[in-house]
Order: C-alpha cells, then sequence, then structure tokens
C-alpha cells in the first residue's frame, strides 16, 4: 500500500469515525441493554414468562373475544403473533371483503392482547421501559422517518469506519496485537486499545454495521428503486415475494359454517413438528369458502439456526399441506439470518453476555477512537485555539457518552418506584424521566471539561444508582434475587442479576482508579501569556 | 499520527467530487447492478442479496472512491458502470424482455 493511500484511507477513518461517533455510542450502549429487553419488559410488568412457551394462549377464546370486541369476522383475515416473549399477542384484523359487512366489520384492528386476563393495549399503554430502550437504539423518538435513517446511515457509515480501519491497520496487525503500554504517555493507551480491542471485536462489529443498516434501511434504501421499476409500486407483491409468502387465496363470498376449533388445528399441525416454536396463526378470509388457516413454526434453537414450517387447513379443518420446521430456503433463511445475527436470541443467556460484552467493548474503542483523536493534536505545532476547541468537543463527547450509564439506571428505579402502573401514556413519564436527567448530566459533565472526573463519577453514580435497582424491586414487589432465582423467575432473577453485577465491576474499577489527571492542557507546553491571552478571547 | 496532510486532498471541488462519487455514484452502481441481475437469475434470491449485499458492495466503492487521485474521474467511472447496468435493465424490462 502506498503512502499516499494509506493516509487518504487513515484520513476518511478519522473523519467518518468522528462524525458518527456519539451517534454510535448511543446505538451500542443502549442496543447492548436491549439484549434483554424481553427480561426488562417482564421484570418491569412483574410477568415472568417460562422459557419455549411462545403464543401459549387459548386461540378459541380469542377469536370469541375479538368477535365480542370488533364485530363479525367473517370476510376478514386475522393475524395472531408473538414478537417477543411476553404474555401479549400482536393481533391484526383485515376490514372485510364483504361489500354488506357492517361498518364496525369494514375496519382494520391493530391491538396487543393479555393471553391470560384478555385486557387489550394500544401500542402505547403496552409502552414499556424495555421497548424504550430498544427504540432508542435506533433513535426511533426522533420523528419517522428521520431517526430510522439517521440510525441507518450511521451504521452504513460505521461499516466505512470499520474496513477503512482494517485496512490502514493492516501491516500491524500482528505485530501490535500484543502491544499494551499503559504506563506510557495517554496517546499511546488510547492507541493500543483503540486498535487491539477493534481487532478482537472486529467480526462482531462487521455483523453488526451491516445487519443494522440491514433491520434498519435496507428496505426503504437498498429496495427503493427496485419496489418502483420491478414491482411497480405494488408493496403487497413486493413482500410477498420477498418474505415468501403464499399468495392470498381470493374472497368468493359464499359464506360457509366455521366450526373447527383453531387449538384443534394448531395442535394438529404440531404433532408433525418436532418440538417447534409456534411463530404465527393466520385465518384468511373467515367463515367464506376460501377459507384458509396457516399455521407457522419454527425450529428450537438447540436443533436449527433457521427453519420455518407452515401448515395450511381448508375450512373444514383438512391439512393441504405441511412443511417441515427445519424446511428453509435462500429468501427465508436471510431475512432469519439477520434478524438472529442482530438480536443475538439463538444461544440462550450466556451468548447474550458475550454479546453484551463485546457491544461494551465497540462502546469502548469508539470513545477510545476520539479521545486519541485529541491527543494526537494535543500538541506543540497545533494552535492553541485548536487544541482548545479539541478538548471541549472531547469533554462534550465523553460526557454525552458516558452520563447514560448513570441515567438509563436511575430510569429503572424510577419506573419501579414512581410510576403508576395504571397510567395509560407511559412514554411520556419514561421520556421526560430519561431525557432530562441524560441533559442534565451531559451538561454538568461537559462543562467539568474533564474526562477523568467524568469518567469516574459516572462509574460512581451507575453503581451506585444500579445497586439500588434490586433493592428497589425487592422492596415494592418482594421479588428479591434469591426469591426469584429460588422459584425459576429467571427473566425478573436476570435483570436485577444483571445491575448486581455491572454495579460491582463499575464499583471495583472506581476504587482502582488512580489519580494520574493530565495536566490542564494550557498549562503543559503553550506559552503561558499567549495562551491567556487566547482562552480570554475564545471564552 | 494524524495522517500527513501532504497526501490529502486540498481542493474543495476534488474533495466534493470524491465523496459524492463514493456515496452517490457508488449508491446508484450497486442498485443498477443487482437489478441488472435480478433479470438473470431469481429475482426475489437477488433483491435480498441487495438488501445485505448491497451495503458491503457500496460501502467498498466509496473506499475506492477515494483511492483515485483525480476524483472526478471516479465519478466518470461510476456513472459508465451505472448507466451500462441501467440501459442493460432497462432494455430488457420494457422493451427486449428476455
Amino acid at each position: 500500500m502506498s503512502n499516499r493511500i494509506y493516509n487518504v484511507l487513515f484520513h476518511t477513518h478519522t473523519v467518518s469515525g468522528l462524525v458518527i461517533s456519539v451517534a454510535l455510542y448511543v446505538i451500542f450502549f443502549a442496543g447492548s441493554i436491549s439484549f434483554f429487553r424481553d427480561d426488562i419488559i417482564a421484570w418491569e410488568r412483574n410477568q415472568p414468562i417460562k422459557a419455549q412457551t411462545q403464543m401459549n394462549a387459548d386461540f378459541d377464546q380469542i377469536l370469541d373475544t375479538l368477535a365480542t370486541r370488533y364485530g363479525d369476522l367473517r370476510g376478514r383475515t386475522i393475524n395472531i403473533r408473538q414478537p417477543h416473549q411476553e404474555r401479549n399477542v400482536a393481533v391484526t384484523i383485515e376490514p372485510s371483503q364483504d361489500t354488506s359487512a357492517t361498518e364496525s366489520a369494514k375496519r382494520s384492528v391493530y391491538t396487543y392482547l393479555d393471553t391470560k386476563t384478555y385486557e387489550e393495549g394500544t401500542y402505547y399503554s403496552t409502552y414499556t421501559l424495555g421497548e424504550f430502550i430498544y427504540r432508542l437504539h435506533f433513535f426511533a423518538q426522533i420523528p419517522y422517518p428521520y431517526g430510522y435513517l439517521l440510525s441507518g446511515f450511521v451504521a452504513f457509515f460505521f461499516l466505512f469506519a470499520i474496513v477503512t480501519g482494517l485496512i490502514v491497520h493492516w501491516k500491524k496487525i500482528v505485530s501490535n496485537f500484543y502491544l499494551f503500554r499503559p504506563w506510557a504517555k495517554l496517546k499511546t493507551v488510547w492507541t493500543d486499545a483503540h486498535t487491539v480491542l477493534g481487532l478482537i471485536g472486529l467480526p462482531f462489529q462487521f455483523i453488526f454495521s451491516v445487519t443494522g443498516a440491514v433491520l434498519i434501511i435496507g428496505t426503504t434504501i437498498m429496495l427503493g428503486p427496485a419496489s418502483s421499476l420491478i414491482y411497480n409500486n405494488d408493496r403487497d407483491l413486493m413482500y410477498r415475494e420477498l418474505l415468501d409468502q403464499p399468495l392470498p387465496p381470493a374472497f368468493t363470498n359464499h359464506p360457509v359454517d366455521f366450526d373447527q376449533s383453531p387449538n384443534e388445528l394448531v395442535k394438529r399441525a404440531q404433532s408433525s413438528w418436532n418440538n417447534a416454536v409456534l411463530g404465527r396463526l393466520c385465518i384468511q378470509n373467515y367463515g367464506d369458502e376460501s377459507m384458509k388457516i396457516l399455521v407457522e413454526a419454527r425450529p428450537q434453537t438447540r436443533g436449527a439456526l433457521l427453519g420455518l414450517g407452515r401448515a395450511t387447513f381448508d375450512k373444514t379443518g383438512v391439512l393441504i399441506d405441511q412443511t417441515d420446521e427445519e424446511s428453509i430456503n435462500y429468501i427465508v433463511g436471510v431475512d432469519q439470518m439477520m434478524r438472529r445475527l442482530h438480536f443475538g436470541d439463538f444461544g440462550g443467556y450466556g451468548l447474550k453476555i458475550i454479546y453484551f460484552v463485546f457491544g461494551i467493548i465497540t462502546c469502548f474503542v469508539i470513545l477510545s477512537g476520539v479521545l486519541l483523536w485529541v491527543e494526537a493534536r494535543d500538541k506543540r505545532s497545533t494552535e492553541p485555539w485548536k487544541r482548545n476547541a479539541n478538548q471541549w468537543v472531547a469533554s462534550i463527547f465523553v460526557a454525552i457518552s458516558l452520563s447514560m450509564y448513570p441515567s438509563i439506571a436511575l430510569l429503572f428505579s424510577m419506573v419501579r418506584l414512581v410510576h403508576d402502573a395504571g397510567d395509560l401514556a407511559p412514554h411520556v413519564f419514561i421520556y421526560s424521566m430519561f431525557f432530562t436527567s441524560w441533559l442534565i448530566l451531559s451538561i454538568g459533565f461537559a462543562v467539568c471539561r474533564n474526562n477523568y472526573l467524568t469518567n469516574k463519577y459516572c462509574l460512581l453514580l451507575g453503581s451506585i444508582l444500579g445497586f439500588a435497582i434490586p433493592v428497589v424491586n425487592g422492596v415494592v414487589t418482594g421479588n428479591w434475587m434469591w426469591y426469584t432465582y429460588n422459584v425459576q423467575q429467571l427473566q425478573i432473577f436476570v435483570v436485577d442479576a444483571f445491575w448486581f453485577v455491572t454495579s460491582l465491576i463499575s464499583l471495583l474499577v472506581f476504587l482502582r482508579l488512580k489519580t494520574r489527571q493530565p495536566e490542564p492542557l494550557l498549562e503543559k507546553e503553550a506559552p503561558s501569556e499567549a495562551c491567556e491571552l487566547v482562552e480570554a478571547s475564545t471564552f | 499520527m494524524p495522517a500527513h496532510k501532504k497526501h490529502l486532498t486540498k481542493s474543495f471541488h476534488q474533495r466534493f467530487a470524491k465523496i459524492t462519487a463514493g456515496f452517490l455514484g457508488g449508491y446508484a452502481v450497486t442498485v443498477s447492478l443487482f437489478m441488472a441481475l435480478s433479470l438473470w437469475w431469481d429475482r426475489a434470491g437477488v433483491m435480498v442479496t441487495l438488501i445485505f449485499g448491497g451495503f458491503i458492495l457500496w460501502a467498498g466503492l466509496m473506499i475506492v472512491a477515494f483511492l483515485f487521485r483525480n476524483g472526478w474521474l471516479a465519478w466518470l467511472l461510476y456513472l459508465v458502470l451505472a448507466t451500462v447496468f441501467s440501459a442493460v435493465f432497462y432494455f430488457n424490462q420494457y422493451t427486449l424482455p428476455l
């Protein structure tokens, strides 16, 4: 590689990395916690779910309930899914295709139904802390589509930064892998940490930059031209083809009596699958001659990583077609693989913990990159005002990034302590609580302009607030960690244990931190008079 | 450590050319290539490959654009490639179906 190319790529790596740094940190920090999204929701609602009990529902009762609440189901298509491991199922009902149907049957329905109490909720009334942190990691709080586009392009530029970083570091991959000089000057410390941890985390980071971009802007950006030029803006056709869905049966308007029990059909479909996990129940054209019932399942991850089994019944309950739960084709396989890799849900808690640790390592790589950028420019030949500005940038970046930790820890306790469970708009409380504390801490730490202090006290604050979470949960709900462990309420236990362990580690780090404050920049090297003048004029 | 300035592009219009060639031109090449390929291979398969493979190719093309000494040459190359792929797609899709 020529010297020119090396320097050019080095510069693109620096600029792209610096531009996305804070946003990427937020994505990785919130995203790492989101590996435990379902556990956090179970913790918050105090509804532990047994493992591998997905879609454990009484579908006969659900359909009866829906029919009494939303009018006649005849001629409508009903979809019941459970996208996450929780007690609620997501239900969509399409408008009736029968033109003589009542007004209420011509409306489409989107609702969440509790499979135990049959209480319903809207998206917002069932909004949770877990959902908030999950959505924070792709900036869904910024109005659509700007938040999605921002996070998607941050993921894409992250891919660019990873590849350019790898090329720049290529020749030193082996020689510098064993190099760590913690007692050298700060610039060296950050460089060693950035390159070695960046290299160790490379496969993980590559996976997440690609899958992240795919999941958030894959269809809008990559398929934009194809959706109009190939599919002629027929989005139904496009999604049916790209998700490999069968063509829905045409409505005939010949009413028939449907006397089958959906529960029985699900049981029959499952009997020929080997312990598959139910994914979806879809009833097309309910009560019509053309009616079909689709039951979809996937293999348990112990058996196969990917797979989609689909059983199709007709209106009399005759099995028309059934595929094996481990059968897979390329199209469905790509979609499932992207999700598996991104959500890390194929290896139990062990894998989630490894993924979490790698996520935090990536946060460290991002921050050390920013600090390295500042240190490398903190020298006599750089103009003092530039050095000063760089220090400001670093302290603002570090303050915003690190204060996420105490803010999220505080949010957990507050949701448990203060928040009213009957609140119909829980997102308002969560937004104001989190964003206010994050803003105050960020500004407070940023104006101190001391990264050492920011790091130290974010760790201490996060640790104290984190220790408070299992205690607050125990006092308020009686679910102390030893109790939830003994009765195998694993999801609730995992959240409390997560905070206990991370708080313990941060406390140990806090106690081991040695004061090695770099002397303030302006007193260090620069001739003092000129700098005082600059400082006075700048601030 | 910071990259040596003498190797970096100084003129604004050259920088502008390289960044836009990589970002816009790279995108056009990626999407038009996959759309042309979808005429021969399984359409849905090519499209789902575009969703993930497209980002990797696009990032690669962005890097390549920075390697050019003259950014407008990168633009020219990407424009020619995108035009060829689009033409292949256009004539097969609309005028001479295979």
